[in-house]
């Protein structure tokens, strides 16, 4: 194998030194000469008929440059595949917190002002918030009347049931015969799970600047991601053809999925062009929680059949998605949530379903694992719950159960690029598995330890485009659509470039931040970029590679076949001796001010990465679903107060299957912040609802980890697996979303075995530690 | 409502501006001061994103009435280093990955200036405290930590 240089090694973050500055910018950063900015009015009610709005005496406070409500907007709904919301109420409110109106002004204080001054008038109509009376056959309210007359995408239409009007999306998997198998179980265990809203709490929020430009096409910085599809929603929802919307996107304060949505872009932009200035809008953090999207809320029910030996014979689960007032990204994570339960386990006979239903609460759409962690933390607590029927080491049963390189999964996918095994490994040496004694005390904390694996599948199909262009330096532009949100992105994908074409990081300049001069990419999603941005990238540097030879073989008299391209020069492979710069094959102008390739314009290469799949059976099963899947686990150590159920988690181990590690400490640094965002999410994090609304929207009620929340230095360790992915750029995958799933159920599972009692929801409070455990 | 004129000396240089009196410190800093290295994330004293330094002692910037600071000498991100001569804390924090989104960098900088300005040589547990009213949600924090604990053992915090 060629000796890598660049790829694999811990290169330091390219903006690092921006950011310690102070000097990256942010949307919110930015302020525009004669710039107006917006608050919105927002719903006081679930469900309401809108049946007035006076806007007049707010007109009329100095300062007040224009009001917008629902009434102003085109009719046009748009959506992540399922075309359901507008980017402000039309008529029907149907969750707290739904902008009713939006004031543009020449300050902030002004606009905050006049939302008082407007009037509006609701008829209150019945609600429905919880997901399994609004599932129900027939009932009492319906969230969306008109569900069945939506546009959808051509492909993914909608599965809607007649009876259950407010399912909009449903996805069934058939694999085996359940029915049978459950007949021949030694052992039937059947449980019922509930998971919580859960908030991004990205450290900036939702900010968007949008400048109407003279020509009537439209600037927007926004702290957004997945340019292609905001661009795509706003152009539906503000009647602007898509390439007249120009979104350039500075720095982003952390994302985690949150910030697809375009409220605050939409409104700011229909501002700007109704009045001729650039318009600022940006989240308070009480915005963020109760407007911006969330993780959904689940009822999930599962039912194993095990035979004595801890084979897992046949597996039947349900998911009821929580999807809020509108279904947004949640539209496919109602499908995508179920492969967390067919990407660890080989289990024969399999059926899962999974149902996204609408309810009067803020609406649910993608987060970090985009509904695996819900569904990862049901299966392995199942696991464990099996071992401890049968009175087998958990570990051993999981270890009979896993999916082995080459095996077929319970979707039917053919599985490769597993390093579970090897995972469990080390994550078991290091927390010392098997000297560790389970419910050891000292003093009046109980010990306990836990092991859980967990699996991040990456979409498919998707694309990624690439162009690369080698400038008369040698230095290369890299010119992608994609999201820097913190993950690194903007460094690995210079790696694979430097790599390719033999140069050193600080030779690639990356060129992403505006859809003006980007193609498609589908975005940081699914912790896809990696894997598919790096792909594209790696085929136009090979494709570049092969226009510059042929422009130099020319030039040098050589065959294309003995040539080749590294480290700014094409050489002679027989003699490195012969060679010429890649500025050689540009020309001087007359006066020396510039240089240009004498034919074709540009040393260009570009290409489309596409990752398909294969298409379902009717049984929702296929060889080819996803492009990859990455593994990994955490083993936890807790310590729970026997007086006052106060958890401490002690120790974290954490070990993923990468595929090739691009970058190990950006790899590292991923797995560190996913294991603390899980620890939030097993120990604090609840969006507490009362009838639609969420009464803990601010972080002084909503806790997220602090650093006291997290293990000591010398008591966190990660290590990283390289089961090479055949298909990824080096063998790469992709890492984000997957560090936050294993830790969930470990810690759930720890506690379990410190306190011997189960908890079948989290967060795990300290009071339900105290009512329902053993301790 | 009236306008009011202060005066601060921010990171060694002087500033006298007009502000409404009931503005917050971060946003006089950031709105009229182009000083956006201090983030504005919760607005309620919840996060530390904000954190300043007024006198020698750290400060949530929007939980302070930019009017009740006038004369104050006040220490912001921008005033710690240069790119080519990076506070110790700024190269550890790159080195060890204590970045990611940046958001949370100035304010988590400052905290640990503040600690490092008093205690040169700290334990984890202090480094740990002292940046315990500081969010982050990307990093997990530990290699925050890291960077702390390595700066202050590069000694040379004092000299810059």
């Amino acid at each position: 194998m060629v000796e890598l240089k660049v790829v694999g090694k811990s290169i330091k973050n390219v903006d690092g030194v921006e950011k310690a500055l102070g000097r990256a910018a942010f949307a919110n950063d930015k302020y525009l000469p004669g710039m107006l900015h917006v608050k919105a009015l927002r719903s006081p009610y679930p469900h309401a008929t809108i049946t007035s709005i006076n806007k007049e005496k707010a007109l009329h406070l100095k300062g007040v440059k224009a009001i917008i409500t629902g009434e102003d907007l085109n009719d046009n709904n748009h959506g992540a595949g399922l075309r359901d919301q507008t980017i402000m109420a039309k008529k029907i409110v149907r969750y707290i917190g739904e902008v009713v109106a939006a004031v543009c002004a020449e300050t902030l204080e002004i606009a905050e002002e006049a939302l008082d001054l407007i009037e509006v008038e609701y008829k209150e109509l019945p609600a429905v918030f919880d997901v399994e009376e609004a599932f129900q056959k027939n009932p009492q309210v319906l969230v969306h009347p008109n569900l069945q007359e939506y546009e959808f995408s051509p492909n993914m239409p909608p599965k809607l049931i007649a009876e259950r009007p407010n399912v909009y999306h449903h996805h069934i998997i058939n694999f085996g015969d359940v029915e049978k198998a459950f007949l021949s179980a030694d052992i039937v265990i059947e449980n019922r799970y509930t998971t919580p809203g859960q908030h991004h709490v990205q450290l900036e929020p939702h900010c968007a600047i949008a400048k109407a430009e003279t020509d009537g096409s439209l600037t927007i910085w926004g702290s957004v991601k997945t340019i292609t599809g905001v661009r795509s929603f706003l152009s539906t929802a503000l009647d602007i053809p898509i390439t007249k919307i120009r979104i350039v996107v500075p720095f982003v304060g952390g994302d985690f999925g949150g910030k697809q949505d375009i409220q605050c872009m939409g409104i700011a932009s229909f501002f700007s062009r109704m009045l001729d200035r650039p318009v600022k809008f940006s989240f308070t953090r009480e915005e963020m929680f109760h407007c911006a999207t969330i993780r959904f809320p689940s009822v999930i029910t599962i039912k194993d059949a095990v035979n004595k030996d801890g084979v897992v014979l046949a597996r039947d689960i349900q998911v009821l998605q929580n999807g809020g007032a509108y279904a947004d990204y949640g539209y496919l994570t109602v499908r995508n949530c179920l492969f967390a339960a067919t990407g660890s386990y080989r289990i024969p006979n399999f059926r899962a379903a999974s149902y996204g239903v609408y309810t009067n609460r803020t609406k649910s759409g993608a987060f970090r694992g985009f509904g695996s962690p819900q569904v990862a933390w049901v299966v392995e607590l199942q696991m464990e719950k099996i071992a401890d029927a049968l009175n087998m080491d958990p570990i051993a049963l999981r270890r009979k159960n896993l999916l082995n390189e080459g095996d077929i999964s319970p979707a039917g996918e053919q599985m490769f690029s597993i390093g579970v095994s090897e995972c469990l490994d080390k994550v078991l040496e290091a927390i010392d598995y098997q000297n560790t004694v389970l419910n050891r005390q000292e003093g009046d904390w109980k010990k306990g330890i836990g092991v859980a694996v967990g699996n991040k599948y990456s979409i498919a199909p998707t694309a990624a485009c690439a162009t690369v262009r080698a400038r008369e330096d040698g230095m290369l532009d890299v010119i992608v659509c994609i999201d820097e949100v913190g993950q690194g992105a903007t460094t690995v994908l210079r790696q694979i470039a430097a790599e390719e074409m033999g140069l050193e990081v600080s030779d690639v300049r990356l060129l992403y931040e505006d859809s003006n001069y980007t193609s498609f990419d589908e975005g940081a999603i699914s912790s896809r970029t990696t894997y598919n941005t790096g792909n594209a990238i790696l085929l136009a540097c090979k494709d570049l590679k092969k226009q510059i030879i042929s422009k130099a073989s020319q030039k040098m008299n050589l065959p294309p076949e003995k040539l080749d391209v590294s480290n700014k020069i094409i050489c002679s492979i027989d003699n490195p001796d012969i060679f010429i710069q890649i500025g050689d094959l540009f020309k001087y102008n007359r006066l020396a001010t510039g240089r240009y390739i004498p034919e074709g314009g540009d040393l260009i290469g570009k290409a489309t990465w596409e990752q398909n799949c294969i298409p379902e059976d009717k049984d929702c099963c296929s060889k080819r679903l996803n492009a990859f899947f990455t593994h990994g686990v955490h083993a936890v150590q807790v310590a729970v107060h026997k007086y006052t159920g106060q958890v401490k988690v002690e120790k974290v181990v954490g070990a993923f299957d990468v595929g090739k590690a691009i970058n190990p400490h950006l790899c590292e640094g991923q797995i560190d912040g996913g294991a603390v965002m899980g620890i939030g999410a097993c120990l604090l994090e609840e969006l507490i609802f009362d009838k639609g609304e969420i009464l803990n929207k601010n972080l002084s009620n909503y806790l997220v980890p602090t650093v006291l929340d997290v293990p000591e230095i010398k008591d966190m360790k990660v290590f990283l697996v390289e089961a090479y992915h055949r298909d990824g750029p080096f063998g790469a995958k992709g890492l984000g979303e997957s560090t936050m799933i294993p830790i969930i159920p470990a810690i759930s599972i720890a506690i379990h075995n410190a306190t011997g009692g189960w908890i079948d929801s989290f967060p795990i409070k300290p009071e339900q530690i105290m009512k329902d455990s053993k301790i | 409502m009236e306008k009011i004129r202060v005066k601060y000396n921010i990171n060694n240089s002087n500033y006298e501006v007009l502000i409404e009196p009931y503005k917050t410190l971060v946003d006089v800093l950031r709105e009229q001061l182009l000083l956006t290295g201090t983030k504005k994330s919760c607005d309620k004293g919840d996060c530390g994103a904000c954190s300043v330094i007024i006198d020698g002692k750290l400060v949530l910037s929007c939980l302070v009435l930019a009017a009740s600071v006038d004369g104050c000498k006040i220490e912001t991100v921008e005033g710690l280093g240069s790119a080519n001569r990076l506070h110790p804390l700024q190269k550890a924090f790159i080195e060890e990955g204590a970045i990611q989104c940046g958001y949370c960098t100035p304010g988590m900088l400052i905290a640990s200036k503040t600690l490092l300005d008093k205690e040169p040589h700290p334990t984890e547990a202090q480094v740990r405290k002292s940046i315990s009213g500081n969010i982050c949600r990307c990093t997990g924090y530990n290699a925050i930590v890291r960077a702390i604990l390595k700066a202050a053992e590069t000694n040379d915090v004092e000299e810059v």
